[in-house]
């Protein structure tokens, strides 16, 4: 081990308190910190945060990770912020203007060295041009597979980001994904001038998990024998639904059934109950989560189990993604997808909701049109056209796109609606909006093809991300090659373990809570 | 076991018609839904004035449409509601109770003593405040309790930075930080004991704290097989009463929740920011057609606004957009036709105002609900 190699590990077991580095972790950040830029290809669960943060503790300057999802952010930082060891702070459109302010004050004098942003936020040329001046030695761009416009989650700030790290004075990147395919690979490495040998990929491979693959007929059978495995399976599980009401129903069933430590997730529930419901989980008290895919994001939880599909995902990405939550103690992890092809109808319905059809593209560009030259606030844009939220959002952004709005990122943050609309404004939204249709499409055949061929499920899996070095596997492989379910089976005990009604007792339960006494007296002895 | 799902149901379907009764054949039955998700809009904070509907303003944020479209369709389905044909087919049509609704409501209403339980928020009138208080004190309880457990790396419940800030707040100075770990629990039982024991779990097992992960509400209604949503009404009634309570007697025995609870007194009567902004160019004497230029905004959204001034400060005088005498005209009409909509009176008193007079005059009526 060189002198550097030791400095790393001794910042590795100061920081996070571990001995040594993950696969790849290593040879990451010895990159980052030679000033190069990076694509890491790390599969979930394997420490991809590891190989930012650290280097932010060791760089001069500000460490910047642009991330797209909100809650992912709140998350890891919150998190930082409890290790205690980190400054940390996050930066995106769920703060108060004031808050914004605050923070951002905070950055120029030197308060953080991890400052995670939302993309939209870091289009704003006051934050970048504040960033540029304190310095930035390293731009991160977590799930980076977002700037490919063949990936399966494209976002089109993600395609302003190599244009604005030039503006922050073209300090390196770390790309890191854990779901890229072969060409969203090199779109990558070519987008933001990464060398061919500074792609470090470790081996997507879970060796892990066993892939089950169960062909059922119809949604009875399918609740029955789901119902099942979460009864004989050793927890904690997760069960991922497509639909909230798929979720709520299959808790209700398990709930009649008598599995009390079962509960739902998803976006429609409180900010606070999904905490409440995250932190049972996270601490054992509930040992299966039945949720949407809005659940898991960011979560560090080493001894998830197992993994149920109820309904197969969106695209391959996004199920090994799911399932990679699974075992990442790296103890033998079970994966299993009830596959009923009548699902593609809910994918349907989903989609048709997600994208609005061209006459109402029509009917949106005409009402914008009409409003030609004012402010308006947010929810008046779209005001009597009768949109889900997602359409409206996705109107928006693309009217945004073709120049027809711009919004305000000040207070009351109203959107101009610009005057001198293109005559075919409306179809260039909708070619737009077809071809983004036409993307998730595919991936969806891809989800279903693999699902539908018949050989080993891990090497179809390798296959499809282009690196098929690695088949290994520990316990089981797949249900083509093979597997025994009992092996990941417990008796039934656990799951039924309700809390026994006791006696109410408020002035108890209070001290429990806040045990004023215990603590005065525990403080004369400190 | 009774189906929980149903049993939630049968509440809302309760629920619903006693916040829909007093909005019959004056609104849509949309009107409701954007009440209970507290829409800022000028119509909606007007309307919650004038029908009285306090306790559902906000009193679902997040209700989503397809449950919302759901108890609607069974309550036709049901037949305990109809909607109204208008003979005037631009106008979108407003609703009855049917005979039969009325008296599901009625017996609903006894059931779950409806009354009881709203007629504290009804007092209290603020139900986003209410809600930013519950978190307040569940993320101060949370906190306290890591700090007396000496045990400060946890994971806040409650996310808001707005509400994560004032509890920093109170607890940054160390003598106030030792006040609250020391006296909190006192006055918290002090406030409690007054509340039924279902009620004092309802609020103590919610919290969360060192060792103990708070039940969510659906948690403890399963437990309990009580509907989901009557629990939160059961709850906001807790929070209103406690509030009333701790302002009436503060200083004395609630000096800690004191600061929680009177927080923010202004938002229950706060004008939407853009309306604010318009008040302040009226009161510079610009026209309304100066306003809209200069915000380049519609003579419409402005004329919303003029109502919500009219309706949120009594004392604003209107006779320069209506005399005394024309709003009485109007006033006594809307009384003797029993009726708030505007394309009705604009007819009958043949065009002779304007929408946004015949909006004035109805914002300045007293007594502003009927009852049949
Ligand atoms: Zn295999």
């Amino acid at each position: 081990m060189t002198i550097k190699e030791q400095r790393l590990h001794e910042a590795l077991q100061h920081y996070y308190g571990f001995r040594t580095f993950r696969p790849g972790q290593l040879e990451i950040i010895q990159r980052v910190l030679a000033g190069r830029s990076v694509l890491g290809l790390l599969s979930t669960g394997s420490g991809k945060s590891v190989t930012y943060q650290l280097p932010a503790q060791l760089l001069p300057g500000i460490t910047l990770v642009v991330s797209p999802l909100i809650s992912l952010m709140v998350d890891q930082v919150q998190r930082l912020r409890m290790r205690g060891k980190f400054s940390a702070v996050y930066l995106n459109s769920s703060l108060e203007p004031a808050e914004t302010r605050r923070l951002l004050s905070e950055v120029e004098q030197g308060r953080y060295k991890l400052v995670y942003i939302s993309p939209e936020k870091l289009q704003q040329p006051n934050i970048q041009q504040l960033l540029a001046r304190r310095g930035v030695s390293l731009v991160a761009v977590d799930e980076a597979h977002c700037i490919s416009q063949w990936g399966h989650d494209f976002r089109t700030d993600y395609l302003r980001l190599p244009e604005i790290v030039q503006k922050l004075g073209n300090p390196p990147v770390l790309a890191v994904t854990a779901t890229a395919t072969e060409e969203v690979q090199r779109e990558i490495a070519r987008l933001f001038h990464i060398h061919q040998e500074d792609i470090v990929s470790q081996s997507l491979n879970r060796g892990n998990i066993a892939y089950d693959i169960i062909a059922v007929t119809d949604e009875a059978e399918k609740r029955e024998k789901i119902i099942e495995a979460v009864a004989k399976l050793h927890g904690p599980g997760i069960v991922y639904c497509r639909t909230r009401q798929a979720v709520e129903q299959f808790v209700a069933t398990c709930q009649l059934a008598g599995l009390d430590k079962v509960e739902g997730y998803h976006g429609g529930m409180s900010a606070m109950d999904r905490v409440l419901i995250q932190e049972q989980f996270l601490r054992d008290e509930l040992s299966v989560i039945v949720a949407t895919n809005a659940f898991g994001m960011g979560i560090d939880k080493p001894n998830i189990r197992y993994v149920l599909h109820y309904h197969f995902p969106g695209s391959i990405e996004e199920y090994t993604q799911e399932v990679g939550r699974i075992g990442r103690d790296g103890q033998p992890g079970y994966a299993a997808l009830y596959f009923a092809i009548e699902d593609l109808a809910i994918h349907q319905h989903l989609s048709q909701a997600e994208y609005p059809e061209p006459a109402v593209i029509e009917l949106f560009v005409a009402s914008l049109r009409a409003k030609t030259g004012l402010k308006l606030a947010y929810p008046e844009i779209a005001a009597g056209l009768d949109l889900p939220e997602t359409q409206t959002e996705l109107l928006l952004f693309y009217a945004e796109q073709a120049g027809l709005i711009a919004r305000s990122d000040r207070p009351p943050y109203g959107v101009q609606v610009n005057s001198g609309f293109p005559a075919d404004a409306a179809n260039r939204i909708g070619q737009r909006i077809e071809r983004a249709r036409q993307a998730k499409r595919t991936k969806l055949t891809q989800m279903v093809n693999w699902l539908q061929q018949k050989g080993c499920y891990r090497q179809a899996l390798a296959a499809y991300f282009g690196s098929t070095d690695d088949l290994g596997y520990d316990l089981y492989c797949c249900s083509s090659c093979g597997l025994q379910r009992i092996d990941y089976e417990q008796d039934v005990s656990r799951l039924t373990a309700a809390l026994p009604e006791t006696n109410w007792n408020l002035h108890e339960a209070l001290r429990m809570l806040l045990p004023v006494e215990l603590y005065n007296r525990g403080g004369h002895h400190h | 076991m009774s189906n929980p799902i149903l049993h939630e149901r049968e509440f809302m379907k309760t629920l619903l018609l006693n916040g829909l009764l007093p909005l019959e054949k004056q609104r849509t039955v949309q009107s409701l839904y954007y009440i209970l998700r507290g829409r800022k809009g000028n119509q909606t904070v007007q309307d919650v004035y004038l029908f009285r509907l306090h306790p559902y303003y906000r009193l679902f944020p997040k209700f989503s449409r397809e449950y919302w479209e759901e108890i609607i369709a069974s309550l036709k389905a049901q037949r305990l509601l109809q909607l109204e044909a208008d003979d005037r087919a631009k106008t979108k049509p407003t609703f009855l109770l049917t005979a039969a609704g009325k008296q599901f409501l009625r017996e609903g209403v006894e059931q779950y003593q409806l009354d009881n339980w709203l007629e504290p928020i009804r007092r209290v009138a603020a139900n986003e405040q209410l809600q930013s208080q519950w978190l307040k004190l569940h993320l101060l309880v949370q906190t306290v309790s890591q700090l007396l457990h000496r045990d400060i790396a946890f994971y806040p419940v409650v996310q808001q930075r707005s509400i994560q800030q004032w509890v920093k707040e109170q607890l940054g100075v160390p003598s106030e930080r030792e006040r609250w770990m020391n006296e909190l629990v006192g006055e918290l039982e002090l406030l409690l004991q007054a509340f039924p024991e279902r009620l004092q779990q309802l609020v103590v097992r919610q919290f969360s704290g060192a060792g103990q992960t708070g039940s969510t509400l659906p948690q403890l209604a399963r437990q309990w097989q009580e509907p989901p949503s009557f629990l939160w009404v059961k709850l906001l009634h807790c929070l209103a009463v406690m509030a009333e309570r701790i302002q009436a007697e503060q200083g004395e025995n609630f000096p800690l929740l004191h600061r929680l609870f009177t927080a923010d007194q202004r938002t229950s009567r706060q004008l939407s920011d853009s309306a604010a902004h318009t008040w302040r160019l009226l009161r510079q004497n610009l026209s309304i057609a100066e306003i809209a230029r200069q915000r380049r905004l519609s003579p419409n959204t402005v004329e919303d606004h003029l109502v919500e001034i009219a309706l949120l400060y009594p004392d604003w005088d209107i006779s320069p957009y209506i005399s005394d005498r024309e709003q009485r005209e109007i006033q006594t009409l809307s009384s003797r036709l029993q009726t708030r909509r505007l394309r009705l009176l604009k007819n009958h008193l043949q065009d002779k105002y304007s929408y946004l007079q015949i909006r004035l005059a109805l914002a300045r009526q007293k007594g502003a609900v009927y009852d049949d």
